[in-house]
């Protein structure tokens, strides 16, 4: 697991829907749009799986004044991207957790707190986790959330993991979960299947 | 997260859900094939049923038979109609690309989605009795293609009174066993246009009820259909009853050349004499000789005058004796000379004369008597309709009232009955025709001969023509492909349920494809008749050499390029 056991950042602030983590720009690692992270609340207690939506990088006095300045050395600015004086924020939309009975697709019943540690979740997270789809839902009805794009992005890594004959078929069936929760909606729908269509259908 | 954990999570999160639900009873034997589910409709209308995903919807048809298993009962249907819905109109205003395979996936069985209509039919306790439908399974059950077990289960085996007639369409191997005792205890109608497969299928029947000892058979054989050799479609020489059943079955003819030049082996011939003609015989051919009422009524008063002579006496009538005739018998000139020139018609058939009756009519009924079954060959006759009609009319007759007199001395002692009688007539709505069908003795068998043990097999293109009351008698309708709205409407007046199989028949196939409902069949079926030919040739018994050497003859006469491609 290497890299992914980790953790790649601390809970700054959070609620039931979601959370924000900050970390230094050096451990940010493999974090990215729509991929799957995850927070143990208290030991013992639920942990709680969620989507990165957003990662913020905020200026601070010191970016302000080099940025204002001429000929800034290049291990100035390498410096200064490194050791910043304010985090990155990285968004997290809640999408799930998992306590004692299971995996449940639904809010958890408790935020995260402060500095609690944030990991990235590995494969066989990801395909447990998305091996059934019901947390679609949570994600399109995400306010202030770009939850097209989110959803797609999610998708995507989620059929990466997996064995490259099971990708398509994932993608289906994903696709055909949307068609349903979308009928209202079918520009939306078209919006999300043409983010989601896979490049080149598989050879088969 | 370690590996074991990860892992842990397969267990969580139960790979259950996109996976079919494997809950529901499958039938024996075969997996049946999962269709969708129930969504809707009502018993009178019929059950819509939403098409799951990857259910090909081109490869439904209708007429195709499902099996909707409930919690305890299993619900026997018909798809009745096929429709493509989808879940949002905007969709058919702006379609989604689907020339896309992606894209196609998606939409077909969520957006977009195939319905069948199904019309439930039979509902199997769980017992396994089987009962009329009076209610419909609840919501989302789920929906199965009918396995050959299935089938079987409803149609049960061949035995002593149950007779392989087809296959249920999409079930090719699997047989719809027909049960004859049933079907002959009521009349039975064979309908469809001309060149579904009538005949054929009227044959198959036949050589079933004799097999099985269901019935004698009476049949007016209009087109040398059925006791000799008939030349099929292709050219292919194929067999008649007499050829399969031997002296079981005897030809009669009523036209000794056309008989002799087709080799047909004859049992006897037909003469009719002018002295056995009655008026009620004419009476029957009211329509097809346009005779007026008063014609009819002078042939009544001819006969009061003349007795059985009435005929030869009126034909070889002088002016004088006419004259004197009509003063006597108070009847109109122009009826007279009318009816005269219509009787002289007769005489053109040279199986009518004038001489004194002969024994064949009387060998013909004793054939009957000794429980043989009789084809009676027209020869070219039959292309004479008031031939036809004055013969199986006057035939009926007089086997009829030796039907009534043994039903009545019989005292309701079943051993003293005389067998079950079924009378096989083409272009049946000839007889039957609203306004003939009242006074002759085929409307009088159609209606009240049940008692008496004599029922009819009616083979006709035009339903429609039959008389409604002789209609609703016949109490087993089979039918190929019709496609004229009157004819569909009276074949399926009075069979319950019957308006949701409309569409099964009017798209029925063109030939050897037919939907049996009513009295003989606990639901309605639609069936490809076996091929007639050598295997069914064998499976009545017929001998294997002979069938050897002609399957090889039929090899030989493939290979010279004769017809074209079959299945033996
Ligand atoms: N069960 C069958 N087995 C083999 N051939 C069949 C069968 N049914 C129909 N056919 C083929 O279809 C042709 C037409 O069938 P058939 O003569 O029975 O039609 P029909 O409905 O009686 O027509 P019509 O109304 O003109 O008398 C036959 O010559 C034969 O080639
Ligand atoms: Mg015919």
């Amino acid at each position: 697991m290497g890299e992914q056991s980790q953790p790649i950042a601390y809970v700054l602030r959070g609620s039931t829907t979601g959370f924000v983590c900050g970390t230094r720009v050096n451990r940010l690692g493999a974090t990215a749009f729509g991929r799957f992270v995850r927070v143990t609340v208290a030991e013992g207690g639920e942990t709680v799986l969620g989507l990165i939506y957003g990662i913020r990088i905020d200026d601070d006095p010191l970016v302000r004044q080099l940025v204002l300045a001429e000929d800034v050395p290049e291990s100035t600015v390498n410096d200064q991207r490194v050791n910043r004086m304010v985090p990155v924020e990285i968004s997290v939309l809640n999408v799930g957790y998992r306590d004692g009975r299971g995996l449940h697709h639904s809010l958890p019943p408790r935020p995260p707190l402060s500095l609690h540690l944030v990991f990235m979740c590995d494969d066989a997270e990801v395909i447990a986790f998305t091996r059934e789809l019901s947390f679609f839902r949570l994600v399109l009805n995400a306010p202030d959330v770009p939850s097209e794009d989110l959803l797609a992005a999610a998708l995507g890594v989620a059929a990466d993991v997996r064995e490259s004959d099971a990708r398509m078929q994932f993608l289906i069936d994903a696709g055909r979960e949307l068609a349903r929760l979308l009928n209202h909606d079918p520009r939306r729908l078209e919006n999300i299947l043409r983010l989601i269509k896979p490049e080149e259908v598989s050879h088969e | 997260m370690n590996k074991a954990e990860a892992e842990n999570l397969d267990e969580w999160f139960p790979r259950g859900p996109l996976v079919p639900d494997e809950a529901t009873k499958p039938a024996r034997g075969e997996t049946p094939i999962r269709l969708g589910v129930v969504v809707g409709g009502s018993l009178s209308r019929g059950l819509a049923v939403r098409m799951e995903l990857g259910t090909p919807i081109e490869e439904m048809a209708v007429g195709r038979y499902v099996v909707i298993r409930g919690r305890d009962k299993r619900f026997f249907g018909m798809i009745t109609d096929i429709s493509l819905e989808s879940s949002n109109p905007q969709i058919q205003v702006s379609p989604p690309d689907f020339s896309d395979p992606f894209m196609a996936k998606v939409y077909s069985g969520t957006a977009t989605y195939g319905v069948l209509h199904v019309a439930p039919m039979l509902v199997i306790e769980e017992d396994g009795t089987a009962r009329p439908v009076k209610t419909v399974p609840s919501h989302f059950t789920d929906v199965f293609a009918a396995t050959a077990d299935d089938v079987n289960a409803v149609f049960g085996q061949e035995d002593e009174v149950h007779f392989h007639v087809g296959s249920p369409i999409e079930l090719e191997d699997t047989r719809v066993n027909l049960n004859l005792s049933r079907l002959v205890e009521r009349s039975v109608g064979i309908f469809g246009k001309s060149g579904t497969g009538k005949s054929y299928l009227t044959r198959i029947l036949i050589s079933g009820i004799i097999e099985k000892n269901a019935a004698v058979n009476l049949i007016f054989d209009m087109h040398n259909d059925y006791g000799w050799e008939v030349i099929n479609e292709l050219g292919r020489r194929d067999k008649g009853l007499k050829q399969l059943f031997d002296d079981r079955v005897l030809i009669f003819t009523l036209d000794r050349e056309s008989s002799e030049r087709r080799n047909v082996r004859v049992d006897g011939e037909i003469r009719l004499s002018l002295r056995e003609i009655e008026p009620e015989d004419l009476a029957m051919l009211r329509l097809t000789l346009d005779l007026s009422d008063s014609m009819v009524d002078t042939a009544y008063a001819l006969h009061r005058h003349w007795g059985d002579e009435w005929i030869i006496k009126a034909l070889s009538a002088t002016p004088d004796e006419i004259e004197d005739l009509l003063e006597r018998l108070n009847v109109h000139t122009g009826s007279l000379s009318a009816l005269r020139r219509r009787l002289e018609r007769f005489r053109r058939f040279p199986f009518i004369h004038s001489d004194r009756p002969d024994d064949s009519l009387n060998r013909l009924i004793a054939a009957i008597e000794a429980e043989k079954s009789v084809v009676l060959e027209f020869g070219r006759y039959g292309n004479a309709l008031e031939a036809y009609i004055l013969v199986a009319n006057y035939l009926t007759r007089r086997i009829h009232d030796m039907y009534v007199e043994k039903m009545e001395r019989s005292l309701g002692d079943r051993s003293m009955q005389p067998p079950q009688l079924l009378i096989t007539i083409e272009e049946a709505h000839k007889f039957l025709d609203p306004q003939i069908a009242r006074q002759t003795i085929f409307g009088t068998i159609a209606r009240e001969m049940r008692k008496y043990n004599v029922t009819l097999l009616v083979v006709d293109q035009r339903p429609s023509a039959i008389d409604e009351e002789v209609m609703s008698q016949i109490g087993t309708r089979i039918t190929a492909l019709l496609d004229n709205e009157r004819d569909i409407q009276a074949v399926l007046t009075g069979i319950s349920g019957a308006s949701s199989l409309r569409e099964v028949l009017a798209r029925l196939e063109t030939k050897q494809q037919a939907i049996i409902m009513g009295h003989a069949v606990p639901m309605p079926v639609v069936i490809r008749p076996r091929d007639w030919g050598l295997d069914f040739y064998r499976a009545l018994g017929y001998v294997e050499g002979e069938a050897l050497k002609e399957k090889a003859d039929e090899a030989r006469r493939d290979l010279g390029g004769e017809g074209g491609p079959r299945r033996l």
